[in-house]
Parts: C-alpha cells; sequence; structure tokens
C-alpha cells in the first residue's frame, strides 16, 4: 500500500512535468530537451533554502518554480532570437553545461548531491500527504494549461503555429509568445521539482541526466502530443511500466538500461505508425466568448 | 498634404537580382493605386519591403511622418501598415471568426493581468473585438461562415476572409496583393466595394493585381513596375495605353 | 613562467586529442551539410561502432584490425537503414524538425540503453593495456598512439576532400546540399547520395572510436557527452563547411588543453559549453574573417551610412 502511494507522489510529479514539457514542445512548437535541469533548478533551489534558510515549504517551492522560470530566459532569450533551430542546440549545452556546474559546486554537494533536506511532515501519513499535494498541484497545473489553451491565447498560439510569418504580419509579437510559454512550462517544472526535493530529501544531478528526457519524451510523445490529456495518459502509462516487468525480477543492472530500452522503443513505435500518440489532439472550438 | 505611405530611393537585391532599384513613391490618403507590371517586376518585394519581411539596402520609409526603418515586421504592423497574401496565408487550423480575432493589434483577453485583475472590462472588451469581427464578416455578407474551418469555405469567400482579417488591424495603410487572383461574381463585387470604402474612409491602399479590369475599375492611378523599377506613374488608362509598356508587359 | 616545453607539449597532446575529435565534427557536419539534419543519432552509432568492435576483439578474440572491419560494417549498415527506414519515412511525411530531433535523439538514447543493458556500465577500452610505446622529440613525448591519430585522421579527411571535388558522386552530394530538389530535377539520385554521405559517416565513426576507444575507456553514455564537441565545431565552422569544422574542433581541443593555465581542471569541463554560448551570440553563421572584420567595424559602417 506504502508502495503506491509514493509511486501516487511521482505520477503527481511526473504529470506536472510532461503536461509542462507538453506544453513547450506540442503547443509551442519549441524544440527543447532542457526541462530535466528546470526540474533540477527547482529542486535544488528549494533544497537549498529549505536548509540553509528554513523557508515555509510553499514558499521553497514556489521560489523553485520562480527560479526556474526566470533562468529560462537565459536560454530562451538569446536562442530565439537566431532561431529555434537554434534553440534546440543550445537546450542540450544548457541542459549539459548547467548540470556540469551543479557537479562542480560544493554548495550544491557537487556529484554526490544534496541531501538532508528537512522533512516537514511527520508522522505515518507522510507519503499520504505528499501524494495528495503532488496530484492536486498537478491537477492545478493541467487545468491552468486547460485554461490558458481554451482562451483566446491558446488562439494565438494556434495561429503562430498555423503560420507565423502572417502571424507577425498582423502586428503580434511571437518571439514574446514562445518566450512566455516556455517560461511558463519551465516554471511548472521547477515547482515539481520544488515537491521532489521536499519529498526524497535527498537530490543528486544524476537524477537530472539528459536521459530524463527521454523519459518525458516518451510521456509526451506516446500520450499524444499536442493534446491537453496526453501527457497525463502518457504519464500513467509509462510510470506504470516498471511494475509491469517487474515480475521478470531481472537484476537492477539490466533492469534500469531495460526500462530505458522500453520508453525509446515506444517512442519510435509511435513515431512511426502513430505519430498523433494515444489521444490525438482534439479540434479546436470556435471563439465562444465568455 | 503630406503622403500616408512614402518611400524614397529604396534599394533592395538579392545576391546579384536587384528587386527595387531607387524607388520613390508616395501614396496618399484616400487614394487607391494599382501596381502593375509583368511578374518579377518587384511587386510583391516592395509590399515585402514596405511591411518589413526584409529590410531595404538603402533608402527610407516611413508612414505617417514615422520611419519604418530598423522595425521588423510584427512592430510595422503595429503601426498600422496591414496587408494581404499572394497566398493568402490563413490560419488553417481555424474557424474563420478565429482568424479574425487573431488578427487585432490588441486583444485585452489575452493578457493574464487583463483577465485576472479587470475581468469585467476585460469582458467587455472581448465582446467588442467580437462585434467588430462580426461587423467586418457582415459588411461581406459572411456571417454565415463565421464559425466554418477556413479550410471548408470557397476560394473567393476565403480571399475574402483575408481581406477581412487585413481589416481588423484597422492600420492607416492597406497594402493588397493580388486580392482578385480567381476571384469571381459576388465575391468580385464585394471586394470592390470594400476596398473603395477603406480608401474612403481614409486610408492608403496599394492593390498589386493581374487582373486589369479590377485596376481599372478601382485604382485611381497606377504604376508600372518592371525590374525593380518604377517606370511611369499616372492614370489607368494612359498606362494602359502605352504601347512600351504593352510591349513589357506582354513580350520582349 | 610558463616552461616552452610544457606548453609544446600540452599544444603537440591537444593537436593529437583533437584527431578523433576532428573526425566526429566532420562526420555531423557531413550529415548536416549535404542530409540537412542534425544527426544526433551520431552519438548512439558511435557507441554502436565501439561496441562492437569491443565484442569482436574482446569477447570473441577476433584480431583488432578485423574488429574494426566488422565494426565498420555494422556501424554503416546502421547508418544506412536509419536514413533507409526512418529518415526517408519521416521526409516522405514533410515532418517538422521537431519529430527529427526527437528521432534522431531517441534513437541515440535507445542504443545508449541497449548497449548498457548488454554490456553492463563498467567503463571498457578496445585494447586492456592503453599506454603505447613513446618517443621523445626535443623533450616532447610522442605516443605511438598520437603518430597514429594523426596519420589516421589526415589520411581520411585527404580522402574525404578527394572524394568530395574529384569524384561524380562527390560532386552530386555538393549539388544536393545546395538544392536537393534541383538537383532532383537534374536527374541526381538524391536518395544516393544520402546513402553515400551516411556510408562516409560511419567510416568516419568507426575510425574515431577506434582511436578514442585505444586510448580511453567508455561507458555507453560517454558519446553522447561527446556529441556536444562535435556540434559546436560544426556550428563554429559554419553550416556547410565540413573543413572549417575540422579546424574549429582542432581550435577547441587546444584552447580545452591550453586552457589548464588560466582555470582550475575542474572547470575545465565546462569551456566547452561557454563557447557554445558565444558561438550561438556572436557567431551564429559560423566564424568566418569576413564577420569578424565586420564585428570590428561596426561602429565606422554605421556612421559610414549618415
Amino acid at each position: 500500500m506504502e508502495y503506491f502511494i509514493s509511486l501516487a507522489v511521482l505520477v503527481g510529479i511526473y504529470i506536472t512535468l510532461s503536461s509542462s514539457f507538453n506544453l513547450i514542445i506540442g503547443f509551442g512548437g519549441l524544440v527543447s530537451i532542457a526541462h530535466p535541469i528546470f526540474f533540477a533548478l527547482g529542486a535544488y533551489t528549494t533544497g537549498l533554502l529549505a536548509i540553509h534558510f528554513q523557508t515555509h515549504p510553499m514558499l521553497a517551492v514556489l521560489a523553485g518554480g520562480g527560479v526556474a522560470f526566470l533562468s529560462s530566459m537565459m536560454l530562451s532569450l538569446p536562442s530565439l532570437r537566431i532561431s529555434g533551430d537554434y534553440l534546440m542546440i543550445t537546450s542540450i549545452g544548457f541542459q549539459l553545461g548547467l548540470l556540469e556546474v551543479i557537479k562542480h559546486l560544493s554548495v550544491t554537494g557537487g556529484a554526490s548531491g544534496l541531501g538532508n533536506i528537512p522533512n516537514i511532515v511527520e508522522g505515518s501519513s507522510r507519503s499520504t500527504l505528499f501524494a495528495l499535494v503532488s496530484c492536486a498541484v498537478a491537477a492545478v497545473v493541467v487545468l491552468a494549461i486547460r485554461w490558458l489553451l481554451n482562451g483566446p491565447y491558446g488562439r494565438v498560439i494556434a495561429a503562430m503555429r498555423d503560420d507565423e510569418l502572417a502571424f507577425a504580419a498582423l502586428g503580434r509579437n511571437a518571439m514574446m509568445i514562445k518566450l512566455s510559454l516556455f517560461a511558463i512550462g519551465s516554471g511548472f517544472a521547477g515547482i515539481a521539482g520544488g515537491i521532489y526535493a521536499y519529498y526524497y530529501q535527498y537530490i543528486s544531478p544524476d537524477q537530472f541526466e539528459i536521459l530524463q528526457s527521454a523519459m518525458l519524451l516518451t510521456m509526451v510523445v506516446v500520450g499524444g502530443m499536442g493534446s491537453q490529456l496526453g501527457p497525463v495518459v502518457g504519464t500513467i502509462l509509462l510510470l506504470l511500466l516498471p511494475q509491469a516487468i517487474g515480475f521478470l525480477n531481472l537484476p537492477p543492472s539490466v533492469m534500469a538500461p531495460l526500462q530505458g530500452v522500453i520508453y525509446t522503443s515506444l517512442v519510435l513505435v509511435f513515431l512511426f505508425w502513430r505519430p498523433q500518440g494515444l489521444i490525438a489532439p482534439g479540434q479546436r472550438q470556435s471563439a465562444k466568448e465568455a | 498634404m503630406s503622403a500616408l505611405i512614402s518611400l524614397k530611393d529604396v534599394c533592395k537585391s538579392f545576391g546579384g537580382i536587384v528587386v527595387a532599384d531607387h524607388i520613390s513613391i508616395d501614396i496618399q490618403r484616400g487614394e487607391i493605386l494599382g501596381l502593375i507590371g509583368p511578374n518579377g517586376a518587384g511587386k510583391t518585394s516592395l509590399f515585402n519591403l514596405i511591411s518589413g519581411v526584409y529590410p531595404a539596402d538603402s533608402g527610407s520609409i516611413s508612414v505617417s511622418g514615422q520611419s519604418l526603418d530598423g522595425l521588423n515586421l510584427h512592430q510595422r504592423a503595429r503601426l498600422g501598415v496591414a496587408r494581404t497574401w499572394q497566398h493568402m496565408r490563413l490560419f488553417a487550423s481555424m474557424s474563420v471568426l478565429d482568424n479574425m480575432l487573431v488578427a487585432p493589434r490588441d486583444y485585452p483577453g489575452e493578457k493574464i493581468s487583463n483577465i485576472l485583475f479587470r475581468p469585467k472590462q476585460t469582458a467587455a472588451a472581448n465582446r467588442a473585438m467580437h462585434e467588430r469581427g462580426m461587423g467586418i464578416l457582415k459588411r461581406m455578407n459572411l456571417q454565415a461562415i463565421a464559425d466554418s474551418s477556413v479550410n471548408d469555405i470557397t476560394f473567393g469567400q476565403q480571399k475574402l476572409v483575408g481581406l477581412a482579417r487585413a481589416l481588423m488591424n484597422d492600420g492607416e495603410c492597406l497594402l493588397l496583393d493580388e486580392p482578385m487572383a480567381g476571384v469571381e461574381g459576388n465575391a468580385y463585387e464585394t471586394m470592390k466595394s470594400i476596398v473603395r470604402e477603406e480608401a474612403a474612409s481614409g486610408r492608403a491602399v496599394c492593390v498589386v493585381e493581374h487582373n486589369v479590369s479590377f485596376i481599372k475599375d478601382l485604382c485611381n492611378t497606377a504604376v508600372f513596375m518592371a525590374s525593380g523599377k518604377i517606370l511611369e506613374r499616372g492614370s489607368v488608362d494612359s498606362l494602359l495605353a502605352s504601347q512600351t509598356l504593352a510591349d513589357l508587359y506582354f513580350g520582349a | 613562467m610558463i616552461d616552452i616545453s610544457i606548453l609544446l607539449q600540452i599544444v603537440w597532446t591537444g593537436f593529437a586529442a583533437s584527431t578523433y575529435a576532428i573526425l566526429f565534427a566532420v562526420a555531423f557536419s557531413l550529415v548536416v551539410k549535404v542530409v540537412k539534419v542534425w544527426n544526433f543519432a551520431q552519438a548512439g552509432m558511435m557507441a554502436l561502432s565501439f561496441y562492437v568492435m569491443y565484442a569482436a576483439h574482446n569477447k570473441f578474440g577476433i584480431a583488432l584490425l578485423p574488429s574494426v572491419g566488422i565494426g565498420l560494417v555494422a556501424t554503416i549498415a546502421a547508418n544506412v537503414f536509419m536514413d533507409r527506414y526512418g529518415l526517408q519515412i519521416l521526409r516522405n511525411r514533410n515532418s517538422p524538425s521537431l519529430t527529427f530531433f526527437i528521432f534522431t535523439l531517441v534513437v541515440s538514447e535507445f542504443l545508449a540503453y541497449l548497449l548498457a543493458m548488454i554490456f553492463g556500465t563498467e567503463p571498457v577500452a578496445l585494447k586492456p593495456n592503453i599506454m603505447s610505446g613513446v618517443n621523445i622529440v626535443h623533450g616532447i613525448v610522442i605516443s605511438n598512439w598520437d603518430i597514429e591519430a594523426v596519420c589516421v585522421t589526415f589520411t581520411l579527411l585527404i580522402a574525404l576532400y578527394i572524394f568530395m571535388t574529384r569524384t561524380q558522386d562527390g560532386q552530386f552530394m555538393a549539388a544536393v546540399s545546395d538544392n536537393p530538389e534541383l538537383s532532383r530535377l537534374y536527374g541526381i539520385n538524391v536518395t544516393r547520395s544520402y546513402v553515400i554521405t551516411f556510408a562516409m559517416t560511419g567510416v568516419l565513426i568507426t575510425a574515431g572510436m577506434y582511436l578514442f576507444g585505444t586510448r580511453a575507456s567508455i561507458i555507453p553514455n560517454t558519446p553522447l557527452q561527446m556529441m556536444l564537441f562535435a556540434v559546436i565545431a560544426t556550428l563554429l565552422g559554419g553550416m556547410g563547411k565540413i573543413f572549417n569544422s575540422a579546424v574549429a574542433a582542432v581550435g577547441l581541443s587546444l584552447i580545452q588543453g591550453l586552457s589548464i593555465f588560466v582555470i582550475p581542471s575542474q572547470w575545465q569541463g565546462l569551456i566547452l559549453y561557454v563557447f557554445l554560448f558565444i558561438t550561438i551570440l556572436f557567431f551564429p553563421q559560423g566564424v568566418s574573417l569576413q564577420k569578424f572584420k565586420q564585428l570590428i567595424s561596426l561602429p565606422k559602417k554605421q556612421s559610414a551610412a549618415h
């Protein structure tokens, strides 16, 4: 039972991560692989605030989100000024580079990680509380994205995706929209990181490696890029996967890469067989003004 | 009266190809200027230079006395330069009305701060924008297709929607790139009367067209372009009567 | 204060170490140029290449050179397969660049995971003893590996140059890289050019992994980290200029090596990332003498226009 509750915590965190990633690549059309690093920035910010300043947990998590939000512009601004293709490359550099920095800074605990993050919930129902919070945050994020996309802003995003030149010729600043989407998505990832830090009380750089992106990509591609519920479905499916192969009783050194093989194979299969994913994006509803 | 759109000595070339060769031209308020010439004369390039798709190599362009130099595409649109495209470029995933509602320079309902802190005014402003969009569609008799996907309407209707979308910008300059190509019957008449109304309300309109009767019907004056140069400017009749221009257009 | 012999040593060692980096950079750059794809799958192919050679040589006891041959065949086959059954389908569908990106990245990740499953994550090298014989020339240590690396690399680069400029296929590739549509209209078999490109990439990759694997040990993840170097070198060299990216690779490698004089060793790994950002910000079209002059003379140019 405890096992399923801690799985629920992870499900909530990953739904937040995959939905926000989908906002960036599925809806914004921005090619970026740097989502794990914003997850990391949120986690480390929250962890450090908790350890050194005993900040109130909610503030610490929001600060994590804020740091991720702001630092995303360090990546998106210079890259998008050139072109979207450059964001692709710089996001790889940003992801790998910042992780290198974290590995070498003593304040973040270096390569061995940051431990001793204070426990903010005592008692036997700790996991349950975390599960509720994590899933509640996930629900809020999914609903927030839904609200954003179903309103006039969603229309603007769709127009930008349809024809950016015509869009700009109408007086719209496509750059601002891309920066905003990137920042909002990264901010949500940062918040997920804060929850992650408080739950596990220990974070290390190798938890945020670029191979994490394989998992996120799988969730988004398999779930359905460009649909709102797709990432939710993809996340649940993929987090249940290890349970499914757990019964094979393989040694852990094979289990971990096997999971990776399955994730990546799924992406490849879906890319070619069903590119729209499990949940295809619905048709846009006509403008229904309030 | 100072010109609404003013180009002075504008030059642009790509590699070795000169698309604009020392172009100087003024377009007044209320004027409907036709831009004619053979393919490759640089007519669409001129629109691209004015609207800001690419910057000029030299020379200056100004609108209502304000220089456009150094401003990019969306900045110029915000100053009131509205245009249509040869290939329409409608937003394919949306309905007709949605295409219109994305078009105004500012839509209050898109700003989160507006929605959160001024919900009533924002809702009212959204409604007003909605009505404005429907108003333009009504002028074109297109209100019935407001909720149809742009992929489901006729070619003529698509062209009208392209024009309608440009009108949402409410800009003082209207650049129409081959608005009539492939359009006939009612759509043709509608477009003609709309363009006349817009010019009459004080906009400067410039039209690139191959449809000679449209130019004759609509334009006060016209300009003949070839090889990036403005060869002649005058009344449409005199231009069309000129033999040298006819040769350039059709032969040689 | 800096001992000249230490300087020369670092320069030489950096130069020799750049050889495999050159090969990877040129391979990446070649695909960008002709196929117009940012081929992140190269990392996976690099890993595949190495582990096939490793399996043949260290597990099946086959001699080194034939093992390299087997690795070569496997890599070329994998590359061509990926193009024919992966990229071509995406091309036919007119997929957006996001899809190409996801595909190539996931191919690399898939191969990395697969190899980790089969071979584990302990670092392994091609030769059990990676120290080769050394020669001391004018006080500089030049190992046999250094000599082999430089020879292999130069031979391959010269062969590549001759192929690109003197053979018909090479010239077709240049045409395709300029304008694939036009080339098709002129009767050039564009698909064949792509296949040849990926085959050549396979050669460069295998050679590079052979050199790297006889000098250091790797884990399945290593090539993914090495890819960044190839990407930056390609950017610096300028899109479509494969030999420029070779020069950029040498430059980057030397700067990395010489940076030991100015920054603590633990931060050396970051040099690359700093370079990436400098490149993006100031040299997005690649470094060229012209652009450099432009940047320097900018103020004068502005005043002249008025």
